[in-house]
């Protein structure tokens, strides 16, 4: 869209401020994790006297990094990809047609995002003992899918319900299967929305570590959350390895939007009508 | 019926089997459940000497983050899981996992260590309901002040003995630019520890009888007589100390900005190991008048389960028994660094050796031993309550009375009260 | 409708809903059982009926400490709602724009909601800090003399808030750009022709349009405030530090399920039962909230 200059130069520095109020926190994130703490606490936001690695060295020493780091990329993918699927689905069904209990299963699916799940933790346990996903990954994925289903399927039905139904019925007029009609012709429109839910799911499910302290055991299938949050609680008083474990635990995650942002952008563009 | 659930149950656990992993619990290996990551490596050789005793029994450590250790244990042992051995904390929470049947009770006859403990650290660990033991208690835990000694010797100043010289000697050490205390109050639960120094030796033991008998309440004028003086401690602490939490007083202290540090004995290690070249002192809280017992406040930190579902059993009682035994008081203590219960144990830390000998004039951290057994706590309600009052939105006596109220709620003594 | 739709209806939905029934809501019966019992030790033990209610909305000193709580999420709602949604808005106009660097300021709004919030407490609570925070230092420049922003009951609150709106001020704002993008272009220019300004173009023609976003925004900006906990629990302690002026239902919900640190005391009857208060709450205000909005909604 295009503006007037002055608009456009108002615009544009409220985004710059923007953008700086965005960036310098993480500046001084990252910063934090090449201090001592003597550092940190004497000058919090100046550089670094020296870019110290110990912080880094120190957890690269003391944990299973890469492995946890593995494993919270196995988990964190494979609960996405199952995710956008099922919510996919189902928010196709309750955007598009017409049918009996619409309203009350969509606010089923809404209801999940109104209690704390932690509450249930213990059912949940039982639960998943019984199924015999204590200590697996695949327990985590599915409780992860089963988080995230609310506000996937929350988003993705309001994108869906706008748009315009001249495009289906079209569609459906020259003969096109409900299939066809839902992935080639309206699913391609709700990419945005597929890329917004699925970061703003992606997060939580990666920075987890409360169930995966409850349902996980073994050293050797530990997030990066979890490993980590053991090991911080041990230096909860050195602030420089605090920022160097959460610089860290962020960075995977930071490092893979940086570069996928061409496609984000054009993910979120996608659904421009014009 | 149960034939379905178990045909639902085989479909569901067939689709969902292929990807997950069951640990068996193998023979001759037992896992012991605790929240302190930062013991490990003095855990790691305690356990290598059980097991150079008790051949074949390994013993696996495993430590979860100490917020979410109640949840996790309690959670795992609802499900007929968890460690065999577990740390268990003291006082109410114990009572809540031993009255679920959660661990195992022990008895002479199973465990005769614990005639090497004494009645009031047993109590700790005690069910009220059936007064048996639950868990064999490995530390106590001292409530006083820290000094860092050349902050003092630099400044040509000495630690106070009474309120007086606490009051100059703050003064003195400001006048140079140091902070006398490195205490805020943001961290609610350090706001007890900091009440529970300063107050004990202007309450001692007789108000602590009075409260448990029922002749006082906590709207007595000893104690929110005692609450008003803390408030004269506020031009002592850091500048904007509401604002400032627990991590950032400890900071203050290990960094020598701030010249005393009012905790528990529970920071040594943790002091020693993020700086080793501190020069601290451990000492008494300061007395009201020259002359007059300067009473430190101490209670039991927790104790050794048994978990009653685990099927190592035998294993199991074998490693808290050696837990219960003198030699591993004494390694316990000198690798910890915290005092061992256990009767005879020697401990060689100067420092520790002196927590030890200020035990001898001591009150219990009354809270925590007394009114920690139900909701709400005197812990919560005293917290919530001093936070109030620091930042100037409650009177002493308001808390006072607030603390009684919350109280009088199960504790039947304060009922009678009109 | 042909049984052929219906099916294939049916399929789309079953995946999904038996993950939830499976997953969500048959545990989550369980754990609302537990509202309607008393507890011996960590386990449910007899029947009380609405014993747990009854205390938890008429007891003290549990009442006023959900009254407390409640206000303060009524507040912390009411201020995410305005401010931060708010300022998304005007993010999202502003990225509209084929502005200079557009495609940069896009990657950039979305990045604080790249971090854990236990990241993003830390982070706030070390910029706020009384003695060492930046913004304490940065005000000291201007020569306005800073205060603990997290330990005065006046400003703690409004501090955890502002950490909140750096934490998730790009996920509305990229909600409404993209609902932005669908308003055709002949609308604003045939707006443009008739003379219409900046602030009448946002006002007559991008808000009413971007209806369904807003939907979305304000139902989720509602339910997340009221489980508001992540943050406050981080920044502030599960006391609601200083002295209850950051205590919000969230919290009050976990120190009693839970227990806090300095007690530990689980207490699953009075926890779930505020949880189940709080669900029909929410539940009920949501449906009649999203039948509200959803009127408000016009096709493009």
């Amino acid at each position: 869209m295009h503006s007037s200059r002055l608009t456009g130069w108002a615009l544009q520095a409220f985004l710059l401020l923007n953008a700086i109020f965005m960036l310098a926190p993480l500046l001084v994130m990252a910063l934090s994790a090449f201090k001592t703490n003597a550092e940190l606490f004497a000058a919090p936001i100046a550089w670094p006297e020296q870019f110290s690695l110990d912080n880094l060295r120190l957890i690269w020493r003391e944990t299973n990094f890469p492995r946890y780091m593995l494993n919270s990329l196995e988990v964190t993918a494979a609960a996405m990809a199952i995710l956008l699927v099922f919510a996919t689905m189902a928010s196709y069904a309750l955007a598009r047609y017409r049918f009996r209990g619409r309203d009350l299963l969509g606010l089923l699916f809404l209801a999940g995002l109104m209690v704390p799940l932690k509450l249930a933790v213990i059912p949940l346990f039982v639960q998943l003992n019984w199924l015999g996903l204590i200590d697996s990954r695949l327990g985590l994925v599915l409780i992860y899918v089963a988080m995230g289903l609310p506000s996937a399927i929350f988003i993705l039905t309001g994108f869906l319900r706008g748009l315009p139904h001249e495009l289906e019925e079209s569609a459906r007029m020259e003969g096109a299967s409900e299939l066809r009609v839902m992935w080639s012709v309206m699913l391609p429109l709700a990419r945005p929305a597929m890329v917004i839910a699925g970061i703003q799911n992606a997060v939580p499910i990666w920075n987890d570590f409360f169930f995966p302290l409850v349902f996980i055991t073994s050293d050797r299938l530990k997030t990066l959350p979890q490993g980590l949050s053991v090991f911080m609680g041990e230096y909860n008083t050195d602030w420089g390895v605090l920022f160097a474990g959460l610089t860290l635990s962020a960075l995977p995650l930071i490092a893979l939007y940086v570069v996928l942002s061409r496609q984000f952008i054009a993910g979120l563009t996608s659904g421009a009508l014009k | 019926m149960k034939r379905h659930t178990t045909t639902l149950r085989a479909t569901i656990a067939a689709t969902l089997f292929s990807l997950s992993t069951i640990l068996p619990a193998t023979a001759g290996e037992l896992t012991f459940w605790t929240w302190r990551q930062e013991d490990r490596a003095a855990y790691t050789e305690l356990f290598r000497d059980f097991t150079a005793a008790n051949p074949g029994i390994k013993v696996n450590f495993e430590a979860f983050a100490p917020e979410n250790y109640n949840t996790i244990a309690s959670t795992a042992l609802a499900g007929g899981k968890g460690g065999d051995v577990l740390q268990a904390r003291a006082y109410g929470v114990l009572e809540q996992f031993a009255k679920t049947g959660y661990y195992r009770k022990l008895d002479q006859a199973s465990v005769p260590e614990l005639a090497n403990l004494p009645a009031e650290a047993l109590a700790a660990e005690t069910l009220r309901a059936d007064g048996a033991v639950y868990a064999l208690p490995y530390a106590s835990q001292t409530l006083g002040l820290f000094i860092n000694k050349d902050v003092f010797e630099k400044a040509g100043l000495t630690p106070p003995t009474t309120w007086a010289e606490l009051q100059s000697v703050g003064a003195a050490l400001k006048a140079k630019g140091i902070t006398p205390i490195a205490n805020g109050t943001a961290t609610a639960w350090m706001d007890e520890v900091f009440a529970g120094i300063f107050t004990a030796p202007m309450l001692g033991p007789d108000f602590v009888a009075d409260i448990l008998a029922g002749r006082a309440t906590f709207e007595d004028k000893r104690f929110t007589g005692a609450l008003a003086h803390l408030l004269e401690l506020r031009d002592l602490m850091p500048q904007g100390y509401t604002g400032i939490d627990y991590p950032t007083s400890q900071q203050l202290f290990l960094s020598g900005r701030a010249a005393m540090f009012a905790g528990g004995s529970f920071e040594i290690a943790n002091f020693r190991k993020q700086n080793p070249k501190l020069n601290m002192d451990f000492i008494a809280p300061v007395a009201m008048q020259q002359g007059q017992p300067r009473y430190v406040a101490k209670f039991f930190d927790g104790g050794y389960a048994v978990n009653a579902q685990s099927p190592n059993q035998e294993d199991a009682i074998k490693l808290v028994r050696y837990m219960g035994t003198k030699a591993y008081g004494d390694k316990f203590a000198a690798l910890l660094g915290n005092i061992s219960p256990i009767k005879g144990v020697e401990i060689a830390d100067p420092l520790l050796a002196k927590v030890a000998q200020l035990n001898a004039v001591s009150i219990p951290y009354i809270m925590a031993v007394h009114f920690r057994f139900q909701s709400p706590t005197g812990s919560e309600l005293l917290s919530a309550g001093l936070q109030k009052m620091f930042a100037g939105q409650a009177t002493p006596e308001q808390v006072g009375a607030d603390v009684t109220a919350g109280i009088a709620t199960y504790f039947t003594p304060f009922q009678k009260k009109p | 409708m042909r049984p052929g739709r219906a099916l294939w209806i049916g399929v789309l939905l079953a995946p999904a809903l038996a993950t939830m029934l499976l997953f969500v809501v048959w545990p989550l019966l369980g754990a609302f059982a537990d509202a309607f019992y008393s507890f011996r030790g960590l386990a449910p033990d007899r029947f009380a009926g609405l014993t747990n209610f009854q205390d938890v909305l008429f007891a003290e000193p549990w009442r006023s400490t959900a009254l407390q709580a409640l206000r303060h999420n009524l507040v912390v709602f009411a201020t995410l709602l305005v401010a931060q949604n708010g300022l998304a808005f005007l993010i999202a106009f502003a990225l509209l724009h084929a502005l200079p660097l557009h495609r940069l300021h896009r990657v950039i709004v979305f990045l604080p909601v790249l971090l854990s919030a236990v990241i993003v407490g830390a982070l706030w609570k070390l910029l706020l800090h009384p003695l060492f925070g930046a913004v304490n230092a940065a005000l000291a420049l201007l020569g306005i003399e800073g205060r603990p922003w997290l330990g005065d009951a006046q400003t703690a609150l409004g501090s955890i808030m502002l950490a909140n709106g750096w934490h998730w001020a790009g996920f509305p704002a990229l909600l409404f750009l993209a609902a932005m993008q669908r308003i055709p272009r002949e609308v604003f220019e045939a707006a443009r022709m008739d003379g219409a300004g900046a602030f009448m173009i946002l006002r007559q023609i991008v808000w009413p349009l971007v209806a369904q976003a807003t939907t979305i925004i304000f139902t989720l900006t509602f339910i997340g405030s009221f489980n508001w906990f992540e943050l406050p629990y981080l920044m502030a302690g599960l006391a609601g530090s200083p002295g209850g002026a950051t205590d919000v239902l969230g919290l009050f919900f976990y120190r009693t399920a839970f227990g806090s640190v300095s007690s530990g005391l689980q207490d699953f009857g009075h926890g779930s039962a505020l949880a189940v208060l709080m669900f029909v709450f929410l539940a009920a205000s949501s449906a009649v909230a999203l039948r509200f909005l959803r009127r408000r909604e016009i096709e493009i």
